[in-house]
């Protein structure tokens, strides 16, 4: 499976739209974060994706490497053998051990019993999870029954890895654990959907986002091109300029800025909205500073965050 | 106390707004409730099966078996033989057998008898089948009494009409004797009146001897004088020879008159004084048989009327014959002579179709089945609801199994527990029943059977409902209430007749009712076919209720899985922000 096509896809649930007119393309290595408000369809869209729920309308597509285009409908079996799926909740069994549940849901897919232990015993390191593999599955620390859940969804060899909220309920230092890990998997080759409300993890983690808002895919594709719109609103520059301020605020004025806020011992600089002004005005403060020759302390650029692009879409009303 | 209340009315908010745990918690009992008031409110004696095998097929016999079911009996008939019944009586069929005699009338002074058949294994049955049966057969002996009672009285009141009837002759009879005897007496003095004697006078027949010799010398002469005359050239001397010859003839005349005279000599011996005597003797006897012949006519008379009398005498006492000929047929008709037997016609004999146990061995069918039962339904319940509500459920949609597998995995481990359970009970029941153990295999076969159909509706119940206590208290009702309805506890039989039937479908009746004829009849697999076969039914229609209730509700049962987790998150989160706060 290396890529995975949503071709106008909605899902109504009693005629209520939940999703409409999806689009999304999900390229073989990609990690893919899907983001929205609670409730704004994240999971329908995973659950779409996984083929547990049935489209409305549309058609979901997954591609072979043999450049075969399978539908989900038709062919779930053949595709979910490739699917790893890690829901918002761990999924395995209290009772057992971190070792027994790797080994079960690896025997009930079928795998051969050498290549189940050498997968076994590979997850169990990558998960750091080797030390505790006798202990019961509910002995384990939060972060490590993460840990497990994603493993058992791994033992397997997925090509796609789906993951519902792996960071819900995980303080930031299990959150990062967990990023580590799936930076881990991703790099092994395997394709990472995740749906998360943690922007600042998914935008750690993904190259590629799905903004859900109102039932649908606000924007999507690489990070900075989904940030680019919101770039006029949040991009600013700041300066710590020493003793020659009055004149660095002359210069600026010249330059295509929208205002310039003097905090005192810090200039903060917000551009003209378009993306050409921003680059025009920096590269033209930075030539004026080399021209009149000035004293910089600190100088720093700051994009706009996943999260802030996200609180500005989330404000638009709903289409 | 305000606070109380509150807790209270929020419990009671909780319980009504978890609509499965009401259904369960307040309606189960009442419908459990409901279901035994409807089945056991009826006033009606036990419905109880009877198989009748008589011999014959007289009135009485129909009236008994109309009696019967008039008494609320279902009564089948059996024309081959009891044994059909018996068999059919240890596969429930029937309650209890009767073998009756061709008829009930007791012809002689045999006493009839009626086989009651029970089944001991039956144990709340036995009493009241015995009682309701001994009631019928106790009537039943007290008409046939009555009956041969009845018999012997019309027959003394038979005896009775006829000899008052007949006394009359006897009268009459004895009347014409007396007359008879009056009139032989008459007769007998009359005759004896007779004077039948004989003149014993002595007649001289000598002269009549003389009389002959002279007439025959007198003949000779005659005729010695008829020869000379013809000879002779009558001459003188001839002449006087002839002559001397007729006068010797005629002195030989005269002297037979003389002698038939009896002149001569005065005397009285002549013919004529003997023919005097003889006509005197004559009238004498004429006399005397004149007086004889009136006198024998008077008598003749007499015994006329005797013999009239004595024939009518003769009459009355055929009549009487006749009479007492028939009091003794009709005597003698009576066959039933023994007084026992006219007090007590009919004998009852009870046979038991099973041999004589403990009453544990005739409980342990039930006491298996229990066990078999709740063991099932509860796994099967609970198996399920921990799948359900595992949090690997939703991992086990992406793993490449037949749902089928899942099912069949719950299936396995219920039964694996129930094989361990139940061979722990049949080895310990085997120190107290020895005779179990050639049976152990068929036992085993039979709970499989019936493990298969409890487990699979306990699993259905699991699929049914979505939390652990309300599934496995629904699953505990339901146990409940097919053992409340199977007989076990309360009999069966006096449930209303509807019911009944349905009754004796129900999974548990039949899993009883095919380990007591294993356990205690020892039937063979052959004869319990289409018991099994509805058990089997039973478990195969279940599985496919459940394939199909898995294959409906598992993409249901997943998103809402998927729901509920997700909403636990998102209450986790507002707790986490609210905390914050």
């Amino acid at each position: 499976m290396v890529r995975i096509e949503l071709k106008e896809v909605t899902k109504e649930y009693r005629k209520v739209p939940v999703l409409q007119d999806v689009n999304l393309i999900i390229e073989e290595g990609d990690v893919y974060g899907i983001i929205g408000k609670s409730g704004s369809g994240k999971t329908t869209l995973l659950n779409l994706i996984t083929g547990f729920l049935d489209p409305s309308e549309g058609s979901i597509t997954y591609t072979t490497s043999t450049g075969e285009e399978l539908d989900i409908e038709e062919h779930h079996s053949r595709i979910k053998k490739h699917l790893g799926f890690t829901p918002q909740h761990n999924s395995f069994y209290h009772k057992l051990t971190v070792k027994e549940n790797l080994l079960h849901f690896g025997k009930l897919y079928g795998l051969q019993h050498d290549t189940l232990i050498a997968n076994a015993k590979a997850l169990l390191e990558i998960t750091q999870l080797f030390d505790h593999r006798n202990k019961l599955a509910e002995h384990l620390a939060q972060g490590m029954q993460r840990r497990l859940d994603i493993a058992c969804s791994l033992i397997h060899k997925p090509k796609v890895l789906i993951l519902d909220e792996p960071t819900a309920d995980l303080d930031p230092l299990l959150q990062q654990e967990i990023l580590h890990l799936l930076q881990d998997v991703n790099q092994q080759g395997v394709t990472i959907v995740v749906a998360s409300h943690h922007l600042d993890s998914v935008e750690d983690l993904c190259n590629k986002v799905a903004v859900i808002h109102n039932g649908r895919v606000h924007s999507h594709g690489l990070i900075d091109d989904v940030k680019k719109p919101f770039l006029r609103e949040h991009f600013t520059i700041n300066l710590r300029s020493g003793s020659n301020k009055e004149l660095l605020i002359a210069a600026l004025r010249k330059l295509p800025v929208e205002k310039i806020v003097d905090k005192g011992s810090q200039l903060v600089i917000y551009p003209l909205n378009q993306p050409q002004h921003i680059e025009k005005t920096v590269s033209s403060l930075l030539r004026f500073i080399k021209e009149e020759n000035l004293y910089l302390h600190d100088m720093h650029f700051r994009k706009p965050t996943l999260h802030e692009v996200f609180e500005k879409i989330a404000q638009k009303p709903a289409l | 106390m305000n606070t109380l209340w509150l807790l209270t009315k929020k419990n009671l908010t909780l319980l009504l707004r978890a609509k499965t745990s009401a259904l369960v918690v307040i309606f189960g009992p009442l419908l459990l409730m409901l279901v035994l008031g409807v089945s056991y409110n009826t006033s009606e004696p036990y419905q109880l099966t009877v198989g009748v095998h008589a011999s014959g097929s007289g009135e009485d016999l129909q009236k008994f078996m109309d009696g019967l079911r008039e008494e609320g009996f279902t009564v089948i008939t059996y024309d081959q033989s009891i044994d059909a019944c018996v068999q059919q009586m240890k596969l429930n069929i029937v309650h209890t057998c009767l073998n009756l005699p061709e008829n009930f009338a007791v012809e002689g002074n045999t006493q009839k008898e009626i086989t009651f058949y029970l089944d001991p294994s039956r144990i709340h049955l036995v009493a009241p089948i015995q009682n309701v049966l001994q009631k019928k057969f106790q009537l039943q002996v007290q008409q046939t009494s009555q009956q041969i009672s009845q018999d012997l009285l019309s027959r003394l009141t038979v005896t009775k009409t006829t000899l008052s009837e007949k006394k009359s002759l006897l009268a009459l009879a004895q009347e014409k004797n007396n007359f008879a005897a009056n009139a032989a007496g008459t007769a007998q003095n009359t005759l004896a009146g007779l004077d039948v004697s004989v003149p014993e006078n002595n007649y001289n027949t000598s002269v009549v001897a003389a009389l002959q010799t002279e007439l025959s010398g007198a003949q000779e002469k005659i005729s010695q004088a008829s020869e000379v005359l013809e000879e002779a050239n009558i001459s003188g001397a001839s002449k006087s020879d002839i002559l001397s010859l007729l006068s010797g003839a005629g002195a030989a005349l005269t002297s037979a008159a003389v002698s038939v005279s009896g002149e001569e000599n005065g005397s009285s011996t002549g013919i004529a004084s003997v023919i005097s005597g003889l006509e005197s003797d004559l009238q004498i006897t004429k006399t005397k048989l004149t007086a004889a012949a009136t006198a024998v006519a008077g008598s003749a008379e007499q015994l006329s009327s005797t013999t009239g009398a004595l024939q009518e005498s003769v009459s009355a006492l055929e009549g009487m014959a006749t009479a007492i000929n028939e009091v003794q047929a009709n005597l003698d008709a009576q066959k039933v002579t023994d007084p026992a037997v006219v007090a007590a016609p009919l004998v009852a004999k009870v046979e038991e179709v099973a041999p004589p146990k403990t009453h544990l061995s005739y409980l342990f069918p039930i006491l298996l089945v229990v066990v078999v039962m709740f063991t099932s339904l509860l796994l099967g319940t609970t198996l399920v609801m921990m799948e359900k509500n595992s949090p690997a459920f939703l991992r086990n949609y992406f793993v490449p199994i037949k749902k089928i597998t899942f099912v069949a995995s719950t299936y396995l481990t219920t039964l694996i527990v129930l094989f361990v359970q139940i061979s722990v009970i049949l080895g310990i029941s085997l120190v107290f029943m020895k005779e179990t153990l050639p049976v152990v295999p068929s036992l085993f076969g039979l709970l499989f059977i019936s493990g298969s159909v409890f487990t699979f509706l306990g699993m259905s119940i699991g699929y049914l409902f979505t939390s652990e206590e309300t599934s496995v208290l629904a699953s505990i009702s339901t146990g409940s209430l097919l053992l409340f309805v199977s007989g076990a506890v309360l009999p069966v039989e006096s449930i209303s007749p509807v019911l009944q039937k349905i009754m004796a479908f129900s999974p548990f009746v039949l899993a009883e009712k095919l380990l007591r004829q294993v356990l205690v009849f020892k039937t063979s697999f052959a004869d319990m076919g289409f018991d099994i076969l509805v058990l089997a039914g039973y478990a195969l229609i279940l599985l496919l209720v459940i394939l199909i209730a898995e294959s409906l509700l598992h993409q249901h049962l997943a998103h809402r899985f998927m729901k509920h987790r997700h909403k636990i998150h998102r209450q986790m989160e507002k707790r986490e922000k609210s905390g914050g706060m």
